[in-house]
């Protein structure tokens, strides 16, 4: 189909059907053609032979002893102008006895081939003088003690008329019934990629603003039935993550906007009255906080953007999830230490398992969660550190950070994960952060093929359940 | 006075700022010009490159996103003419990959905006430091608080403070400054060698400090480890 990678596939599908079809149409036709030849000549000679056996009975010796063709059986005297028989008897030494006025003095064939007519009837195809072809039957026939050889055949132009006639006919058919088909073939076709044209047509008015229109699927077991759904799909995961970019990028915009309003006011009010010189350095101070803070949103939003691009491909290499741990609780120790945070380690398991992730991006998730639970857990409280392995294909690893802080409000153990997330609940208010930290780890999680989640059952504290492919040597 | 490791600044040095953000660069030239160095600044690249060749300044602060043409092509034009100068890139261009580039063009130095302005001067000052180094100090003093970085011990009036090995290289850190102010990215990046400032460590920072400040303030009379809000901390006797 890439003879003419410039047609369009209607055009294609036309052109290989009915030159399939012309091949079809060639070979039918030379078999009918033979056959056809074949079965008349069979017919013919059998009437030779007919023909024969009556001769037979019709000659005779007249009184001069000139062999005769008895020709008084005919009902009407005129019917045997309408024998077209030729005919010719010869003795065994070739010498011809009788020719039927119908050769004009011809000969039928040359002079006697040795042994010609002794089995039974003798057919050959012979050529007259004057160039007419003739099927031509020998028999051996004993009459008056003399053995004669009739020669008896009949003119094949006829024939070969009509089959020329029928030749023309099939010739002047095949372009004709060529010229059908093929407009019948570009017409089917057309029809049958109509759905194709209305699916592109349709995909092409669909832009960003319109992402939620789908393709219509006429019969969705057909084949273009089948693409459409595929297509739709992909129009849904584009949908989604359209919308999830716009919403993105309003929450980022209200985050932002919030501490510039901050900024602003600070600004404003400080300048507003003829004010100390220490209030002056307050104002400043507390716009630098600010300015902290914002580049701070600005810097875990990238952290997203890069772990969002970043689909576990590039630097991934195996590190022992203990030795993570460990490392973030060592890095927060000052912290757990000033709040006097007991961390209980249960080793579930005696296996140490690897993980395969971006190291930077897994210790951040890990950071983030870890200094979140520390984040709400009391002073003098504990902070419990769970390993357990899960059976399964992949294997898990499950991590599970549990503290005794005020826990997560009723409804609110999956919000915690959207980005730029801030507790309703009093208990929490003043202690959060830029509202980053848990979405980070959630995408980072996700992307190394784990997950988290807080444990809705557990209601004392709050529990975070990690789980990561593990890999287990 | 304190003895740090800065040292005194050639007065000679002479900097130069291309940067087109007005403000930006005003702010620039005023806190550098505070701490006693020469300073230039071009708001063009044409304007930079006249400068370059006029005033041979010992230090370049490029701006990367130019108006008309890219800071790399500058940078990139001078390390061709085989200008003698040092280069400090600030851009907002921050991933590891434009630090390679920036790096790989012939900068000498790569900061990512927004920075903090102790970072600013502290580069400054270890690149300046590059032409005459400074000895590695063993012995630290501020006030009457002194370090032994060698034996890793610290004393303030004659009495041994039990400091952490964190604790003893965030103290002096803070010392070496020689009272200028640090930030928290400072710290972050070269007490706790953390590639990114994030909220934990600032959480880490402050607690951390709050302990250092328990163990060397409190029991006397005279605080050195001071909080700036919103800029950091130093090590300093307080001014009269």
């Amino acid at each position: 189909l890439t003879l003419w990678p410039s047609s369009n596939l209607r055009t294609r599908l036309t052109f290989w059907y009915v030159g399939l079809l012309a091949v079809l149409l060639l070979v039918y036709a030379t078999l009918v053609f033979v056959f056809q030849y074949a079965v008349l000549t069979k017919q013919i000679a059998h009437d030779e032979i007919q023909d024969v056996v009556t001769v037979e009975g019709l000659l005779y010796f007249d009184g001069n002893g000139a062999l005769q063709l008895r020709q008084d059986y005919y009902s009407r005297p005129q019917s045997h102008l309408l024998v077209d028989r030729l005919m010719e008897v010869r003795d065994a030494s070739g010498a011809v006895l009788y020719r039927s006025s119908t050769l004009n003095g011809m000969g039928l064939g040359g002079s006697l081939e040795p042994g010609e007519g002794d089995a039974d009837f003798g057919e050959r195809l012979v050529r007259l003088a004057d160039g007419t072809r003739v099927l031509r039957i020998s028999h051996v026939h004993g009459m008056s003690g003399r053995q004669l050889v009739i020669r008896l055949g009949y003119s094949l132009a006829p024939l070969q008329a009509r089959m020329l006639q029928f030749l023309l006919v099939l010739l002047l058919a095949v372009p004709v019934a060529l010229v059908i088909a093929g407009a019948a073939g570009h017409e089917i076709a057309r029809r049958a990629l109509r759905p194709v044209e209305r699916m592109a047509s349709r995909a092409e008015g669909i832009t960003a603003t319109n992402l939620h229109d789908r393709l219509e699927i006429a019969n969705p077991k057909d084949e273009l039935g089948q693409l459409a759904t595929v297509f739709n799909h992909l129009l849904d995961r584009l949908d989604q993550s359209f919308q999830q970019l716009q919403r993105f990028t309003a929450d980022a915009a209200h985050e932002l906007r919030t501490p510039l309003a901050a900024l602003r006011t600070i600004g404003e009010v400080t300048l507003q009255d003829d004010v100390e010189k220490e209030s002056y350095k307050e104002a400043l101070s507390s716009i630098l906080e600010e300015t902290s803070r914002l580049s701070e949103t600005i810097d875990a939003l990238l952290l997203l953007a890069r772990a969002e691009a970043n689909q576990g491909a590039v630097a991934s290499k195996v590190w022992p999830l203990r030795q993570l741990v460990d490392e973030v609780l060592g890095l927060l120790e000052v912290v757990t230490e000033e709040k006097q945070i007991l961390v209980i380690h249960d080793n579930g398991t005696d296996c140490h398992p690897k993980v395969r992730a971006d190291r930077g991006l897994l210790r951040t998730a890990l950071l983030n969660v870890v200094h979140n639970a520390i984040k709400f857990s009391p002073a003098g409280s504990s902070l419990r550190i769970t390993y357990s392995s899960l059976e399964g294909v992949p294997p898990l690893i499950e991590l599970e950070v549990q503290d005794e802080g005020p826990g997560i409000a009723s409804g609110e153990h999956e919000r915690v994960f959207d980005r730029f997330f801030t507790s309703s609940a009093r208990e929490t208010a003043g202690q959060s952060g830029a509202g980053l930290g848990l979405s980070v780890a959630r995408l980072v999680l996700e992307r190394l093929g784990g997950s988290i989640r807080f444990d809705p059952q557990v209601k004392s504290g709050a529990a975070c359940i990690i789980t990561l492919p593990a890999l287990i040597n | 006075m304190m003895s740090v490791e800065v040292g005194m600044l050639p007065q000679s040095v002479k900097i130069l700022i291309i940067e087109d953000d007005k403000k930006m660069s005003e702010a620039l030239a005023s806190g550098i010009k505070a701490v006693g160095y020469e300073v230039l600044t071009a708001g063009s690249a044409e304007e930079g490159f006249f400068l370059v060749h006029t005033q041979q300044p010992d230090l370049l602060l490029l701006d990367l996103t130019l108006p008309q043409r890219n800071g790399l092509e500058i940078l990139r034009q001078l390390r061709n003419e085989g200008a003698d100068l040092r280069v400090l890139i600030l851009t907002s261009h921050n991933t590891v990959e434009d630090r390679v580039i920036g790096l790989g063009a012939g900068a000498d130095d790569y900061l990512g905006k927004p920075f903090s302005f102790p970072e600013l001067l502290a580069r400054i000052d270890a690149l300046m430091r590059r032409f005459s180094p400074a000895k590695e100090v063993m012995q630290l003093r501020v006030g009457d608080l002194c370090m032994d970085r060698k034996a890793r011990t610290a004393h303030r009036a004659g009495e041994t403070l039990d400091l952490t090995a964190r604790e003893f290289d965030l103290l002096v850190y803070l010392a070496a400054y020689g009272g200028r102010t640090v930030s928290r990215e400072m710290l972050a990046k070269d007490v706790w060698r953390e590639t990114s400032r994030f909220t934990p460590i600032d959480n880490v920072i402050d607690v951390q400090v709050a302990r250092l400040r328990r163990k060397i303030d409190d029991p006397f009379s005279v605080k050195l480890l001071q909080t700036i809000r919103g800029l950091g901390f130093s090590l300093r006797e307080p001014q009269p």
